[in-house]
């Protein structure tokens, strides 16, 4: 059997489409009944009840969305460039399946180990702008295109940040490989040390994901929903469904780059005995919790003002931390050597 | 790792910085003066680091200091200083006086200085990306003008064309040799019995490279719209540094790597020179607007100088770096009258303009007609002995075709200059200019006794530029 | 022979997506072609070995400057029409050069040999099994190429100057904050709490009232709608006048053609 999987062509192929699924089903289920949870939570934070007519606790209510939107007719506006508008939601959706290749689950537990993951990491979510801009120009709309541009100017602002705050963590680690950071963190989680940055990244991961109190690309309140205005049905389902999954990768980052991916917070019995991706899960979970959270708690950003915060707060803040921990990480001798 | 050989360079960059920094901090529109007054400084300091800095290379043979970098980088400040110092008026004037101004100049003369000093050929292209760079940006300084807009986009797509060619002959070097380093290149063109045609593709795009950046003919086109278009002393300037740093890498490679295969790249610089002289000549006559017709004369000029290249010996490249010294200071004292042409405080530029100005202003028409004799090259001023000494060295080196060509279109050019020079006395006159600001008669006076008095200095320019030339053909 | 199925893919799509890059009529579809080609590079980049600058690709020049081209050409109304006039013209010309240029290439190519002493020129990195490629970039970048890689900073330096000394515009419109002003700010200072009577509306107290100076609080001085602009604009005004009553002076620094 291990046999037919590891030295046959189709063995192999098949290997890594079930790899795949094994991740993908998890995946699009959590992103399903993420959609649940932050109605759940944001309806306790807010004293109401939230979905609870679909079945019990309104678990069922994720499917009825599903279904609904499924049933819908697609909506096409005339004037609107057919393909692009049809490819935009399909490539936000992928570039959000995609990136969970290189997200290891435990020790080399990833369907691809490569060695420049987080580089990988990097570029899959510095494309997710191009879902956003082009859906927003194919559309032949006004409030479309507006909010795209916005999301296309936010979402590179704050890579920016989201770079050089990888580089300091690459900086302690020596690697770019996504399995050697988690390692790297068996003594200490990176986001006692490095808790500054821990918190920049948190907040540009908000903003890179378009979620509030930076979801000015869609801002309802002036642009009716942004850069889907014109999306109905499989295609706004597909949008959906590619930002909660980015909610995810966000999640999964944050977990590996501070918050130590698959390994229990102390390395002693109890913590041991639950498996890591376990571990993962739960952080993951805990950082979508505070995505809601946030949601609930803050309004929304002025599109000057979050511009500020990305090239004048977070960006020399980010860029001085990188220069301080390598100079920390030279005096102490504690920069690992570039075997990596 | 011997850091120290690029300390003029790393001053001048940090000075860069500083000066940056202190006109942030200013308030806005007063700026540009003291940044202006540092930028000299910084030149004057720099100029001083240069001219006692050692021989040597550095950095991974990236980085050489030796004769000719240290001749090449003190007439690149010279011109930039200069042409700062005649920007500092007219660029209030002309409502541009802000402080990236001057610290565009020193950023583009750093690059020009690191041309000089290239060791490699990617210390070459990343030093004259820094110097074209700064100079796009200042051709397009006066942005509400639309002629300052064309020259700075016009000058910008066609150097990025002529960069990228650049980079593909590097390329194709690269892939014949598999180094960029001028001494393994060199190597490897010695120690190859054969050389295969990538290799003379290569060669011949990095001549079409540098060659667009001196405007030789035919890859001029740009040059007359970029020099009207532009501010008058960025003008002035692009006609100094950048041309002397492009002048310097073009004699480096071809004296260095390329050395040994002179006889294969020759015909092709006596063609281009030869093009640009009668080119630069013929041009110019029908022209009316005299930024234009500096820019037709600059090519001639290039034209000239190149003659001394194309002799492809030590004593040809002292004739051009002779050449280059009187081209300097004429050009930069033409450009100072031209931007003293000022008429109820707006700047003119047409010929007719200075007509009458013998009767107007004297001193400025004696300096202007001084720099118009010396450009066509009468003696006993300064472009005569350039002239003088590139020639010679073309009939020493047999090229009497080349000398001879140089000699008639020196004739033709003489007759657009000296127009001007008759315009000014003798046509009827038009009213006056306005007085000219204290800095640019400085400069004019100044190059004004430099090219009358050259004959006085020519000994220790050209012993100068012999020391240089064999630290090429050593 | 799986690598060079790859390799042919990648290779034949790039090439594709560069020729539909010049020939798309659509400048948006022109990007996007050019974005297919960065991609396809950057798979011939992984196919040799160079992970980091295939990754490198994709996030500098896909992840940015592409992003940034995109936003240009949707948001620039090209003429389409007006942009092809020349085409037909120039055509022949273009199409001439480039020919010429492939057969030059092509000649070259084909008798493509390297220098017959390669192996006596030193070269600065020798390949290394165990090192990764991200580490020898990182020790050649840092070490040898040092004075080119902050070179290439300066040139970065100088482009960002340029964009903001050629762009940068003082709007007499714009409305900026002085933010740590703004975030001092209490409410009891910007905000005056009113007893209105009931079913009496606010008309008899003015309106709703709103502390005059609350904008000039938080405003940078002299920007829009401040006590220095309204000086600022009134002595403009003045000036303006003059210049009414005396048209010689005109605009300065206009060449006279």
């Amino acid at each position: 059997m291990a046999d037919f999987f590891f030295h046959t062509v189709i063995g192999q192929i098949l290997l890594i489409v079930l790899e795949s699924l094994a991740v993908l089903v998890p995946l699009l289920l959590g992103v399903a009944y993420l959609t649940l949870a932050e109605r759940k939570v944001m309806a306790a934070m807010q004293l109401r009840k939230g979905p609870n007519v679909n079945g019990p606790f309104g678990v069922l209510q994720a499917f009825a969305d599903a279904i609904k939107m499924l049933t819908k007719e697609t909506v096409i506006p005339s004037g609107a460039n057919r393909m692009l508008f049809l490819f935009a939601p399909f490539l936000t959706f992928s570039l959000a399946m995609v990136a969970w290749a290189v997200i290891p689950t435990g020790n080399g537990l990833a369907i691809a180990n490569i060695n420049v993951g987080v580089l990988y990491l990097l570029a899959i979510s510095s494309l997710g702008v191009y879902g956003i801009l082009i859906a927003g120009w194919a559309s032949n709309s006004k409030y479309a295109f507006l909010g795209g541009l916005r999301s296309a100017a936010q979402m590179v602002s704050y890579e920016v940040s989201i770079g050089l705050v990888i580089v300091s963590v690459l900086l302690a680690v020596g690697s770019l490989n996504l399995n050697d950071i988690v390692l790297a963190q068996r003594h200490v989680w990176f986001c006692l040390p490095m808790f500054p940055m821990f918190i920049v990244f948190f907040i540009s991961a908000l903003a890179e994901t378009n979620r509030a109190p930076f979801d000015l690309p869609e801002g309802e309140s002036e642009l009716v929903a942004g850069f889907f205005v014109e999306y109905s049905a499989l295609a706004f389902g597909l949008f959906f469904l590619g930002e909660y999954a980015n909610m995810f990768l966000m999640s999964g980052m944050v977990s590996i780059l501070f918050l130590g991916g698959w390994l229990p917070p102390l390395g002693i019995a109890p913590f041991t005995w639950i498996p890591g991706p376990l571990w993962l899960i739960a952080k993951i979970l805990f950082c979508l919790f505070v995505f809601i959270w946030v949601r609930a708690t803050f309004p929304r950003y002025r599109y000057d003002q979050l511009m500020r915060l990305g090239w004048k707060v977070f960006l020399p803040f980010s860029l001085a931390w990188m220069v301080l921990s390598a100079g920390f990480l030279m005096v102490t001798g504690l920069l690992p050597g570039g075997a990596g | 790792m011997n850091w120290t050989l690029a300390l003029p360079e790393i001053v001048l960059a940090l000075s860069g910085l500083a000066i940056l920094l202190a006109g942030v901090m200013q308030k806005r529109g007063q700026a540009f003066f003291s940044c202006a007054m540092m930028t000299l400084l910084a030149f004057v300091v720099t100029g001083v680091l240069v001219v006692i800095s050692p021989d040597g290379t550095g950095y991974s043979h990236v980085f050489i200091n030796d004769g000719f970098a240290r001749f090449m980088k003190v007439l690149s400040l010279t011109g930039a200083a200069l042409s700062l110092v005649l920007s500092v008026g007219y660029a209030r004037e002309m409502e541009i006086d802000k402080f990236e101004f001057p610290v565009l100049i020193l950023f583009s003369t750093l690059g020009a200085m690191i041309m000089a000093s290239s060791g490699n050929l990617m210390t070459l292209f990343v030093g004259l990306e820094l110097s074209s760079l700064s100079i796009y940006i200042l051709c397009a300084f006066a942005r509400d003008r639309v002629g300052a807009a064309e020259a700075g986009l016009k000058y910008f797509v066609l150097g990025s064309l002529a960069s990228g060619i650049l980079l593909y002959g590097i390329s194709l070097a690269y892939g014949f040799a598999g180094t960029l380093e001028y001494a393994g290149l060199q190597q490897a063109v010695r120690g190859s019995a054969v050389l295969p045609a990538g290799l003379m593709v290569g060669i011949v795009f990095v001549l079409v490279g540098l060659c667009f950046k001196l405007s030789m003919v035919p890859f001029h086109m740009w040059t007359p719209d970029v020099y009207q278009g532009a501010p008058t002393s960025v003008t002035a300037y692009m006609a100094g540094a950048p041309k002397i740093a492009a002048f310097a890498v073009l004699l480096r490679v071809m004296a260095g790597p390329f050395g040994s295969m002179t006889p294969q790249w020759q015909l092709l610089i006596e063609v281009v020179s030869a093009l640009s002289m009668v080119f630069g000549s013929l041009a110019a006559i029908p022209q009316g607007n005299i930024k234009r017709l500096m820019a037709y004369s600059s090519i001639g000029h290039m034209g000239y100088a190149m003659i001394g290249m194309a002799a492809g010996t030590a004593e040809g490249t002292r004739g051009t770096l002779v050449y280059l010294v009187t081209y300097l200071f004429m050009n930069v004292g033409a450009f100072a009258g031209i931007v003293a042409m000022r008429r109820n405080g707006r700047a003119v530029t047409r010929i007719s303009d200075l007509a009458g100005l013998g009767r107007t202003d004297p001193g400025m028409a004696l300096a202007m007609a001084i720099f118009m004799f010396s450009m066509a090259g009468a003696p006993p001023l300064a472009g005569f002995f350039g002239k003088l000494m590139v020639f010679y060295a073309a009939i020493n080196a047999h090229l009497y075709a080349l000398a001879a060509i140089g000699i008639v279109s020196s004739v033709i050019g003489a007759y657009y200059y000296i127009r001007i020079v008759k315009v000014m006395f003798f046509d009827t006159a038009v009213p006056a200019l306005d007085r000219s600001p204290v800095s640019v008669s400085f400069v004019s006076v100044g190059m004004g006794l430099v090219t009358v008095f050259f004959v006085v200095g020519l000994g220790p320019v050209a012993t100068a530029a012999q020391a240089a030339a064999s630290a090429l053909f050593r | 022979m799986m690598t060079q199925i790859v390799f042919y893919v990648f290779a034949a799509v790039l090439v594709l997506s560069a020729t539909m890059v010049v020939c798309a009529r659509n400048p948006v579809h022109s990007v996007l072609f050019l974005i297919l080609a960065f991609f396809n590079a950057a798979g011939l980049f992984l196919i040799a070995g160079a992970e980091f600058l295939a990754m490198t690709l994709v996030i500098v020049y896909v992840g940015a400057v592409a992003v940034l081209f995109l936003f240009v050409v949707m948001m620039l109304d090209v003429r389409f029409a007006q942009m092809r006039e020349g085409v037909q013209r120039y055509a022949p010309i273009g199409a001439a050069v480039g020919g010429v240029l492939l057969v030059e290439l092509i000649m070259a190519f084909t008798h493509w040999r390297v220098a017959g002493n390669i192996g006596q020129i030193t070269h600065l990195v020798p390949s290394s099994p165990t090192r990764t490629n991200t580490a020898a970039l990182g020790d050649v970048l840092y070490t040898h190429y040092i004075f080119l890689f902050q070179t290439c900073a300066l040139v970065l330096l100088v482009a960002m100057i340029g964009a903001i000394v050629l762009t940068l515009r003082d709007r007499p419109t714009g409305r900026r904050q002085n933010i740590d002003r703004q975030h001092d700010r209490i409410p009891q200072e910007s905000l005056e709490m009113l007893q209105v009577p009931l079913g009496a509306g606010v008309a008899a107290q003015g309106g709703f009232l709103r502390p005059h100076d609350s904008y000039d609080v938080a405003a940078v001085p002299g920007t829009y709608g401040t006590e220095a602009w309204r000086a600022r604009e009134a002595a403009e005004q003045t000036q303006t006048a003059l210049v009414v009553i005396t048209p010689a002076q005109g605009a300065k620094g206009q060449d006279d053609e």
